[in-house]
């Protein structure tokens, strides 16, 4: 027999709701864009854990159990912020105002660093927004998970500059520099299109085993 | 026969490949019952179940629990 306990729970969460928004209107009066900081990190919040977005899945799941739907709504959110970063970028750049894209140099250590990181995420069970997440939904297993991941993510900052003298690195590169804006975009956008076709491709082969 | 196993505390995927082990071993009809707090979890096991055309009925029961329950229709 199922109990459904969602309802006896409402009234927390309607207690937590007031209590966000009275922290909102207090913290609007001592600086209004760290209220607005906060609201846009609860909406992010909000939004990853009812969708149960997962980035650890989708770049285990192909390989694990071929499953690629979450691969696949990655692509289409690379995709989005591609062309929502453009658009950005245009808009700034009509308006002259001076906007610097992130764009870091790259090393061996970038790759060893990365690795490492996808090595941790998978036994963790979560990457950092999954890990927060599920701290927030009581998985209490992650918040061991969260101990590792501040302990690597603090000595990793502070060693850095050792990696980088030790490995050296490699000049940033910037697509639109050499190709231009629009031939840029069309590039990225048809290799993630590719991608999307061979996850697709992936899947059916692998359910069809 | 309804069947359950325990993967209270369990990260995705251990979940999932411990039910298809289950299912192996299970007749046409019966039915396999989950519970989770894991939310990655559920989502992960409902898109498999459905991608291999199997019943799944997932009821999120509290804030952060699924219950879920998955009919063998086919080997």
């Amino acid at each position: 027999m199922i109990h459904n306990n969602l309802s006896s729970q409402r009234k927390h969460s309607l207690g937590f709701v007031v209590f966000l928004g009275l922290l909102l209107i207090l913290i609007a009066q001592l600086d209004f864009s760290l209220s607005i900081t906060l609201g846009l990190g609860l909406a992010i919040g909000f939004t990853l854990q009812k969708s149960r977005f997962c980035f650890v899945s989708a770049f285990r799941d192909p390989i694990l159990t071929g499953m690629t739907e979450l691969s696949r709504a990655v692509i289409i959110l690379l995709a989005l912020s591609i062309i929502g970063f453009a658009l950005v970028e245009w808009w700034f750049r009509a308006q002259q105002i001076f906007f610097k894209p992130y764009v870091f140099p790259l090393g061996v250590h970038t790759l060893v660093g990365g690795s490492l990181f996808g090595i941790g995420m998978v036994i963790a069970g979560g990457c950092v927004t999954g890990v927060l997440m599920r701290i927030g939904e009581g998985f209490a297993m992650q918040m061991v998970a969260f101990i590792g991941l501040l302990l690597g993510a603090f000595t990793g900052k502070q060693t850095q500059y050792i990696w980088k003298n030790f490995f050296g690195e490699w000049n940033s590169v910037f697509l639109p520099d050499f190709l231009g804006w629009f031939p840029t975009l069309a590039l990225e956008l048809a290799l993630l299109f590719f991608l999307w076709k061979m996850l697709k491709w992936w899947q059916v082969r692998q359910l069809n085993k | 026969m309804r069947y359950t196993i325990e993967i209270w505390g369990e990260m995705c995927p251990i979940p999932l490949i411990k039910t298809q082990k289950k299912l192996k071993n299970m007749q046409i009809g019966d039915v396999l019952v989950l519970e989770t707090e894991h939310s990655c979890t559920s989502r992960g096991i409902v898109v498999w179940a459905q991608q291999n055309k199997y019943e799944i009925v997932e009821t999120e029961i509290a804030n952060g629990i699924w219950h879920l329950e998955l009919t063998k229709t086919h080997d």
